[in-house]
């Protein structure tokens, strides 16, 4: 017999073991978690594991860059970083060295559809864990010196990612070119412009709308009693006000109509580089998970088509690679070819568009059908190793779809798309009219190495 | 978009708890509110923080060795049903032939473009269909190579199969030969477009002139020059059972494994293999300054270092814990300073490396354009401070706790815990060497804090890199020194009316 943890049952699956390549029962792991509602409405979902001398807290808040307005784009991210700066009892940047001169790690993250903190602590700093998420939950500290300080960090994220960066606008501008809605046509990042005219009273405002217990899912895994950690838990969080619920963001996607294209000239790229957009459904439906099967045989790994296609056969582009965008709203199918010089394009975009016809034809190959479904199921068990990333998971899973069982029950979800499933996505989203293209092309951009003056 | 990206850094790795607080950790008590900390972070000393360090032990790993010497090392780890294994061979770019820079690296990257039964297709599908992993590489100047394979265990016999196959029946077909010389051509060009490659490229060729660790990338003329046979040679050479150590992390015992790598590796023919002699890193030059013009760009890349230690020098913990202090994390000096202070930056930080030769010890940072200045009065003023001032007590001992704290974390990464043994291994470090590395740690004085700083982070040598806006950045750095100019492609721009021919 496998030894397994406490907190882990052995479960047997018989729906992967009728493959004839598997040469004993594949086992599965279970995540039991407990959910506890607060009086103020902060969910709290634990889940004890005496593994390892760990603990592992994430507070997920539910808003995220589709709830910015115009004018503040790249604000949630923005605030996010505002986080670190201090609170009633904790100093600018003292967060930080709490958790790492304690032997921890830790951040904070932001995309469209959530903001989330976390931290992961040697058992014994279970209380200073709590101590820094509730005294940030209540009381963060907004001075205008923080807020300029963090934009000038901001600000440098943005140069290092996307404009000192090739292809870093091109990407920017996909984003622009593929959504209507203004929640998702804007870049999480923000534009330089927009953090520039950001306020104290913005984040202020923020806070006290986003930033409450009923605006918030916090989860805690690792080695400790359950009762214990509650009554704990209840002790940091219970008193903190609850605020009115946020107002809903309007997700409505407007159908596309026709195909949308644009070309960059960039003077940091060497090769130039088509990116493919396809918009298709929202995560954690029937065809987001046929979606994620077909984005896996298309281009996932050196067997994929595109990669045999376009890398080895054809020698048109040094690497393919692309995913199907998990989202709240609607995500899209993404492709990106990085060209190899003299290959253009138009070539390029043909082979992509011959493959995905194919796709649209005839069915999948049955290797390829069990290719994504074992690399599903090694991420999604490899995921459940660390107990930062099973208290990372549960809370986006619950602010993204009220569904912390999703961490048991995904593989399933993915183990029930067919090879009809892939065949019937391929022809009702991966259509012309559908998709949206950018193509950039290098720019040369001659240039004295050295001028007179330094400014 | 994250508050914090954290570059790689090496972490131990250990079991076993026990709840005890015997080293003398961050004692003293709370500061007292609103004392001021270092530079970029108040301290209000108000949070509860459990003085005691979670001490953590090394698991013991599993050993054997197969009949025609190959050492097999196995740490069970049973929580999820996956498994990585990893295969060490003790040869790697030092074994390069002279100008064949890259022999290695190509040599391990075609292992799984063909072998006696399979086409490059076919490993490839059947990798991917198992939900498996397969690499292989090799560093320019690295004295190993890696092929490392991971997977669902109840595929582990098929995964092995593959995993064999390529390690031990490679035929680096002609063809494959040729495209993937192509592809890689291709590739040295689109490099050049990332900033961190050019900085690093230069900062490489300062420290170590025509030792192979100068060399970010083969050159073009070396990858033109290989050929089948050359793969075919190195390969038959070197990836022999006695020239290589088993290392496997899962859930799998030795009893299961063992029959099974007799299976795949039990007839592997070992050889004898010749010894490489590990060239030492270069004396080194004076300090000087390079400025890289990279058109169009926002950013400053700043790289400032020095030549460091060997991974098995008894410096070692000195410079582990003074690298903490100075940039080591995001708790550190030129993090709080440059961002939390400054905000300069996104991050800066340092970090440092070595091998059977001297490492670098590095420290680098991103800058808009207009901040160059004030971005190297910043790294000067850290490098000199950690020079000439005694660390505070109290910094050094949160250093230290963050050292050994992180034992406890690394105990659910298996895999570091894996990277740890073979560390061991290849450097032949003591046996109980990660059982007694918390110890080592704990005994770094403040002295030896200073002295690593003063003996490594040696000013007279600094190399400074800098890639952005040349015509800006020269400006500013030609107040520390001599500035030599180079164009995106590497090649020296000579004297100021050069500019406009290149």
């Amino acid at each position: 017999m496998r030894r397994v943890s406490k907190f882990l049952s052995p479960l047997f699956v018989c729906a992967l073991a009728v493959l004839s390549a598997q040469a004993q029962a594949p086992r599965n792991v279970r995540v039991d978690f407990k959910e506890t509602t607060l009086k103020n409405g902060l969910r709290v979902i634990t889940v004890e594991d005496h593994s390892a001398p760990v603990v592992a807290l994430s507070i997920t808040y539910n808003v995220g860059s589709r709830d910015e307005r115009k004018g503040r784009t790249g604000f949630a991210h923005l605030f996010e970083h505002m986080m670190f700066k201090g609170s009633e009892n904790i100093g600018s940047g003292e967060h930080i060295m709490l958790v790492f001169n304690n032997g921890g790690n830790m951040n904070g993250t932001t995309n469209e559809d959530r903001t989330n903190y976390f931290e992961v602590l040697p058992a014994n700093q279970l209380d200073l864990a709590l101590f820094l998420e509730s005294d940030r939950m209540k009381s963060l500290a907004i001075t205008r010196e923080n807020l300029d300080n963090q934009r000038n960090a901001v600000q440098e994220e943005r140069r290092l990612g996307v404009d000192n960066q090739p292809y870093g606008k091109s990407s920017e501008r996909l984003q622009e070119l593929l959504y209507d809605n203004f929640a998702y046509k804007h870049t999480t990042i923000g534009s330089m412009e927009d953090l520039s005219a950001a306020s104290v009273e913005d984040v202020a405002e923020f806070f006290k709308m986003y930033y409450a217990p009923n605006n918030a899912v916090l989860v805690l895994v690792g080695d400790f009693k359950t009762a214990k950690a509650l009554a704990k838990i209840r002790k940091s969080f219970e008193s903190i006000p609850r605020q009115p619920d946020p107002p809903k963001v309007d997700m409505t996607e407007p159908q596309q109509k026709e195909e949308r294209r644009d070309t960059l000239n960039d003077v940091l790229a060497r090769a130039p580089r088509v990116a493919l957009a396809f918009k298709a459904v929202p995560g954690n439906t029937p065809d987001f998970y046929a979606l994620q099967v077909l984005a896996g045989v298309l281009q996932s790994g050196q067997s994929s088509r595109l990669y045999q296609k376009l890398v080895r056969e054809k020698e048109l582009v040094t690497n393919v690679g692309g995913f199907m965008d998990e989202k709240r709203g609607t995500g899209a199918l993404y492709s990106t070819s990085t060209l190899r010089p003299g290959a253009k394009p138009e070539d390029v975009e043909a082979i992509i568009y011959a493959e995905i016809e194919r796709l649209k034809k005839e069915p999948i190959a049955d290797w390829e059908l069990q290719k994504a479904k074992n690399t599903t199921r090694r991420n999604l068990i490899n995921g459940l190793e660390s107990s930062l990333s099973r208290a990372v998971t549960i809370g986006q899973y619950t602010v993204y779809y009220n569904e912390p069982g999703l961490i048991n029950n995904r593989l399933d979800k993915v183990a029930a798309v067919t090879k009809e499933d892939v065949q019937r996505v391929a022809n009702k989203y991966l259509v012309d009219t559908n998709r949206t293209v950018v193509i950039t092309m290098p720019q040369a951009k001659p240039r004295p190495a050295t001028s007179s003056t330094g400014q | 978009m994250k508050i914090i990206k954290k570059r790689s850094h090496a972490i131990l790795a250990l079991m076993l708890i026990v709840l005890v607080s015997s080293l003398a950790l961050g004692q003293g008590g709370a500061p007292a509110p609103q004392q001021q900390g270092p530079k970029g972070a108040v301290i209000k000393g108000k949070a509860p923080v459990n003085k005691e360090v979670l001490k953590v032990k090394l698991p013991r790993a599993q050993e054997t060795t197969l009949k025609n010497g190959l050492r097999v090392v196995l740490l069970p780890a049973h929580k999820v049903p996956t498994f990585t294994m990893q295969m060490v061979v003790l040869s790697g770019g030092l074994a390069d032939k002279p100008d064949y820079h890259g022999l290695a690296s190509f040599t391990a990257t075609l292992l799984r473009e063909g072998t006696a039964k399979r086409s490059s297709k076919d490993i490839s599908e059947q990798v991917d269909a198992l939900g498996a992993t397969l690499n292989a590489n090799s560093g320019l100047s690295s004295t190993t190579t890696n092929v490392t394979s991971g997977g669902l265990v109840e595929n582990l016999d098929q995964t092995l199969d593959l995993f064999a196959d390529v390690i031990r029946n490679p035929t680096f077909p002609q063809a494959e030969v040729g495209k993937y010389k192509s592809r890689m051509l291709a590739q040295l060009q689109s490099q050049r477009s990332n900033a961190q490659f050019l900085a690093s490229e230069q900062f490489q060729k300062a420290i170590y002139g025509s030792h192979p660790a100068a060399l970010a990338s083969p050159p073009a003329e070396s990858i033109k020059r290989l050929t089948t046979k050359d793969l075919a040679d190195f390969h038959s050479t070197y990836y022999r059972p006695n020239n290589a150590i088993l290392a496997v992390v899962g859930d799998v015992t030795m009893k299961e494994l063992l029959p099974k790598l007799e299976k795949y590796f039990g007839d592997w023919q070992k050889a004898d293999v010749p010894a490489i002699a590990v060239p030492p890193a270069p004396a080194q030059s004076e300090s000087r300054i390079y400025v890289i013009d990279r058109p169009g760009s926002v950013q400053t890349v700043l790289q400032l270092g020095t030549l460091g230690i060997e991974r098995t020098s008894p410096d070692y913990f000195a410079v582990l814990v003074a690298d903490r202090v100075l940039g080591g994390g995001p708790a550190s000096r030129l993090f709080l300073n440059l961002r939390e202070d400054k905000g300069y930056t996104y991050g800066a930080y340092s970090n440092f490396g070595g091998s059977k030769f001297r490492g670098t010890w590095l420290s680098s940072s991103e800058v808009r354009t207009n901040v160059t200045e004030g971005a190297m009065k910043e790294f000067m003023y850290e490098l000199n401070r950690l020079r000439n001032d005694p660390v505070p007590m109290e910094e050094l001992e949160n250093a230290k706790r963050a050292i050994i704290g992180s034992f406890a974390l690394s105990l659910e990464q298996p895999n570091s815990l894996l990277q740890n043994v073979i560390t061991q291994k290849i450097y032949n470090l003591p046996a109980d060497y990660w059982d007694t590395y918390p110890q080592k740690v704990a005994a770094i004085t403040v002295q030896d804090v200073q002295t690593a700083a003063q003996k490594y982070l040696d000013l007279d040598h600094l190399q400074v890199v800098a890639v952005g806006d040349a015509a800006k950045a020269r400006a500013v750095l030609s107040k520390y020194g001599k500035v030599e100019l180079y164009d995106a492609e590497g090649k020296p721009v000579t004297g100021s009316e050069s500019n406009n021919n290149k």
